[in-house]
């Protein structure tokens, strides 16, 4: 049986030559390829062909890499174990009874299975952390404006970055390499990482690095995970890094900052999907409302809908500075925290998830279950900041990964650190 | 208070504009297509995937668009922002690609500005609320009926993108004839500063928002309390395309409001639908009360710094500034002088031909001759902007008394615009050219000769004689001769 990572198979040629030639990549289904569907995990856009490349795909293809198909994933991101895809769940190749994380479920799995070399993924609250984690490979969050989003189907505009995936830190570092950079089509970008050489950072040099453990992020971790991850910790100290436990109070906020602020913005996002333009059609029936009212109500999934709900409420009037506006404020502070732990540390450690890998169908009945396994990683796109996946060890033979966060455009620093948790 | 108490009190009208200004930007606001419609074109063709909304195109801010909005806000003498940025205004309609609007909320590019206007003599200053950056929805055409009948609707998306100014005033207007001088003002100091084209269609839309309040309510200064305000019911007017259209609607809502007042029943605090071809305004019944448009900040374009700009980008003089100078500089009349000015290319045009004459003649050959020739031909100073040459030539010709005032104004010049051919070639071609005295001579000498009986009764003192042999002369010139010269040379020969 096929683990179902791909939700369209299709091969894409890129340029003779290039630092990725001879690489097949897979892509999240939620990056935009000129002729080719690109369905966000979405019934809504089952037959929506973009008529452009987005700028990481052109990035690839003239980086000389084949892109071997379209990556399964939750629905526009929303979730954590890739079963919100309205094209069936992938399965974890690790153990084919459990998730491979999510949402860029597709990706982490085509890699751990060899069905492909890389993929690119995005991160929203730790879509590319968690997958990587729980398929026990290498999945890379990159700083907001690292990498351009242009032709990135928005979930969460402020929060969101496309990142690689890759069985080593080397790896994904080489393929951060090809994608990061400035870009006129997305005005958030920034001018890091024009020139940039993260592979040759992946030296396993983390003499005198200084690593911070926010006991916040460890405390009610699952007891495996957390043997694993200070079995790793150990390891980098062995190797002449020393770590300290930080506090970073502000993370006990950050989940629910982190739903409202993606929720908000996600009610925003996909309003575009009304079935006038491109997408599932709402029919010609009744005036327009009722039209956009039947796509809507068609093409997206329940997660999706009760995310725009959640979202739509959290910035009406009335609720508006009880929800949003609190969020944002919370959003602040985590920022600040870590800014202020940035000052004594070079990078913050945690495990990527608190928990192993789920069975497949287990948290479905239970979102709220599902939303706090994100604790660990949605501070870090709240704050913009870089981190890293890891492999590090496993538990009853499921893979743990181990988190490095590292301050703004200080990928070449967690690159450095997470190739030392390979030695 | 009561319909019944209002009823017996005097009413002052209390009008807020907010008028939509297109931008004359190369390309629209957030992405690279053209703003200009090209001629025929198909619907849904000027698109792109950023100002059609598809999924994953990002936009990214046309720096024109903010310079334009910084003159703007110069000209209206606004505070330009230290820090703008822009929100996202969210409802489902289906000209908005996205289901949401790109504008500004809690921090628009200009703020607390003045516009002054002359209204019958009387000069107010108008408030500027705001003035900030959005982008154009596309267009909508209902098939088969208005928009609540129409069997279907279509939708293009090539406006979709075009950059607008939205310009929000106080209610400062007293009177229907007030918001009309305003938006003429308005668009002239638009026109001058180059980023409007008034003749681009929808370039200019306007909403209204009027209310009667009791007239003891309304200060000397013309101020009236926030209470008084709150109090009154308003209408908000929309749909409205013109100066024009804006004194006729807000007259008719004036009628309206104080008719229903007059018989006792309060005003509706609705939207009302301006239909110009009926001239009258129409209730938008099945609209939402309030909307909530879920305000927010648009994360894909990042806070913007451009107070610096004020000082960066420089207007040029604007049209009161440059009629005062005109007046006080040129020693020309105040009705001249507004001639002058009334577009900026008109201006130019007169300061170039000032440049090389007499102000006096520069300003009647431009005032009076060339914008009344073009007025009468539907044409504009623009259409013959290139031909400031051929024209400076021509009043060259009547100053050296080369061609008549007379040939100049009525040959010259109107075959100039019809024909399109210089100065020069037309007085040669019509013979035009000033007979010199020695021709002359000779004209009056034939006139002379070829009429006896004219020469005696001259002598004879009749009046009449004279003119008689002026006129002869005078047509064998062709008009050429100088009616002044040939009477004294017909003197002198007559009296020899
Ligand atoms: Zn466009």
């Amino acid at each position: 049986m096929s683990l179902n990572a791909f939700i369209t198979k299709e091969t894409l040629d890129g340029s003779d030559d290039g630092p990725l030639s001879g690489k097949t990549v897979a892509v999240k289904d939620n990056i935009s390829t000129e002729g080719l569907r690109t369905t966000c995990g979405s019934a809504m856009l089952e037959d929506y062909v973009p008529p452009y490349d987005a700028t990481v795909v052109e990035l690839l293809k003239d980086a000389g890499a084949t892109i071997v198909g379209k990556a399964n994933m939750d629905e526009f991101g929303m979730g954590t174990t890739t079963e919100t895809s309205a094209f069936g769940p992938t399965k974890n190749p690790v153990d084919e009874s459990r998730v491979p994380g999510g949402s860029s479920g597709g990706s982490a799995a085509a890699v751990a299975a060899g069905e492909a070399d890389l993929a690119l993924g995005t991160d929203t609250g730790g879509s590319i952390r968690c997958p990587a984690a729980f398929c026990g490979v290498v999945g890379i969050k990159p700083t907001y404006g690292l990498v351009s989003r242009y032709g990135l189907v928005a979930y969460a505009n402020s929060l969101e970055q496309i990142g690689p995936i890759a069985p080593t830190v080397e790896d994904a570092a080489a393929l951060l390499d090809v994608i990061a950079g400035p870009d006129d089509r997305d005005g958030t970008t920034r001018d890091a990482g024009a020139d940039s050489n993260y592979a040759a950072a992946a030296d396993g040099d983390v003499e005198g690095l200084t690593i911070g453990v926010p006991t916040e992020f460890v405390e009610g971790a699952d007891e495996g995970v957390e043997e694993a991850f200070w079995a790793a910790l150990d390891e980098l100290e062995a190797q002449g890094a020393e770590y300290r436990e930080v506090s970073m109070p502000s993370v006990e906020k950050a989940v629910a900052a982190y739903y409202v602020i993606a929720m908000s913005e996600a009610s925003s996002n996909l309003a575009r999907f009304d079935g006038v333009r491109y997408g599932k059609s709402g029919g010609y029936d009744g005036n327009w409302n009722e039209a956009f009212a039947r796509a809507r109500e068609e093409g997206f999934g329940s997660e999706v809908k009760r995310r725009i709900l959640l979202g739509t409420y959290a910035l009406s009037a009335g609720y508006h500075d009880k929800y949003y506006a609190k969020a944002q404020d919370a959003r602040a502070w985590v920022k600040q925290d870590f800014d202020e732990a940035f000052e004594d540390v070079d990078v913050v450690a945690s495990p990527t998830m608190p928990v192993p890998p789920f069975e497949l169908g287990e948290s479905l009945d239970d979102p709220l279950q599902m939303y706090l396994a994100d604790a660990n990683t949605v501070p870090v796109n709240l704050a913009n900041l870089p981190a890293i996946s890891v492999p590090a060890g496993e538990t009853d033979g499921l893979p743990v990964g181990l988190q490095l966060i590292g301050p703004k455009f200080g990928e070449e620093t967690i690159v450095r650190a997470a190739s030392a948790v390979e030695n | 208070m009561t319909a019944q108490a209002l009823e017996q009190r005097e009413l002052a009208v209390v009008i807020g504009l907010e008028v939509h200004v297109q931008l004359e930007t190369a390309t629209k606001i957030f992405c690279s297509c053209s703003t200009e419609p090209a001629e025929d074109e198909e619907p849904n063709t000027r698109v792109c995937p950023v100002c059609l909304g598809l999924p994953g195109a990002l936009p990214v801010l046309n720096e024109a668009a903010v310079e334009s909005a910084v003159k703007i806000g110069k000209a209206l003498n606004a505070d330009i922002a230290e820090d703008t940025r822009f929100h996202r205004k969210n409802y489902y309609y289906p000209d908005l690609p996205k289901n949401f609007q790109i504008t500004q909320y809690d921090a628009p590019i200009c703020a607390d500005g003045t516009l002054e206007v002359s209204v019958e003599g009387t000069r107010r200053d108008i408030g500027i609320t705001r003035a900030h950056l959005e982008e154009d929805p596309g267009s909508l055409q209902h098939k088969g009926g208005s928009i609540d009948t129409a069997d279907y609707t279509l939708v293009n998306y090539n406006r979709a993108g075009t950059p607008l100014v939205e310009i929000v005033t106080e209610p400062d207007f007293r009177s229907p004839q007030e918001t009309r001088a305003f938006l003429a003002k308005l668009e002239e100091v638009l026109e001058y500063l180059g980023v409007f084209d008034a003749t681009r269609d929808g370039s200019l839309r306007i909403d209204a928002n009027i209310s009667l309040v009791p007239a003891d309510e309304v200060d000397d200064d013309g101020s009236i309390s926030d209470e008084a305000l709150e109090a009154a019911n308003r209408t908000e007017v929309k749909n409205i395309s013109s100066h024009k259209g804006a004194e006729k609607a807000l007259a008719y809502e004036v009628t309206r409001q104080k008719n229903a007042i007059k018989r006792g029943r309060a005003v509706e605090q609705e939207t009302r639908h301006w239909d110009e071809s009926r001239g009258i305004t129409v209730s938008m019944r099945s609209k939402e009360e309030e909307k909530d448009y879920r305000y927010f900040r648009e994360a894909d374009l990042p806070p913007l710094q451009v107070a610096h700009w004020k000082e960066e980008i420089p207007i040029p003089e604007l049209p009161d500034a440059r009629r005062e100078r005109f007046h006080t500089e040129y020693g020309i009349d105040e009705e001249s002088a507004s001639k002058l000015t009334s577009t900026k290319e008109v201006a130019d045009f007169f300061e170039d031909v000032a440049a090389e004459f007499d102000a006096d003649l520069a300003a009647t050959w431009v005032a009076d001759n060339l914008l009344g020739e073009l007025n009468y031909r539907d044409m504009h100073i623009t259409d013959v902007s290139d031909r400031l040459d051929e024209f400076t030539r021509l009043v060259e010709l009547v100053d050296a008394d080369e061609v008549t005032t007379k040939n100049a104004e009525e040959i010259v010049l109107r075959e100039m615009l019809d024909e399109g051919k210089d100065p020069d070639t037309i007085v040669d071609e019509e013979g035009l050219g000033k007979a010199d005295d020695d021709e002359i001579g000779g004209f009056v000498q034939e006139a002379i000769d070829e009429n006896p009986d004219a020469v005696e009764d001259y002598h004879n003192g009749e009046g009449g004689a004279l003119n008689f042999l002026v006129g002869q002369v005078m047509q064998k010139s062709k008009g050429s001769a100088d009616p002044g010269t040939v009477n004294q040379l017909l003197r002198e020969r007559l009296d020899e």
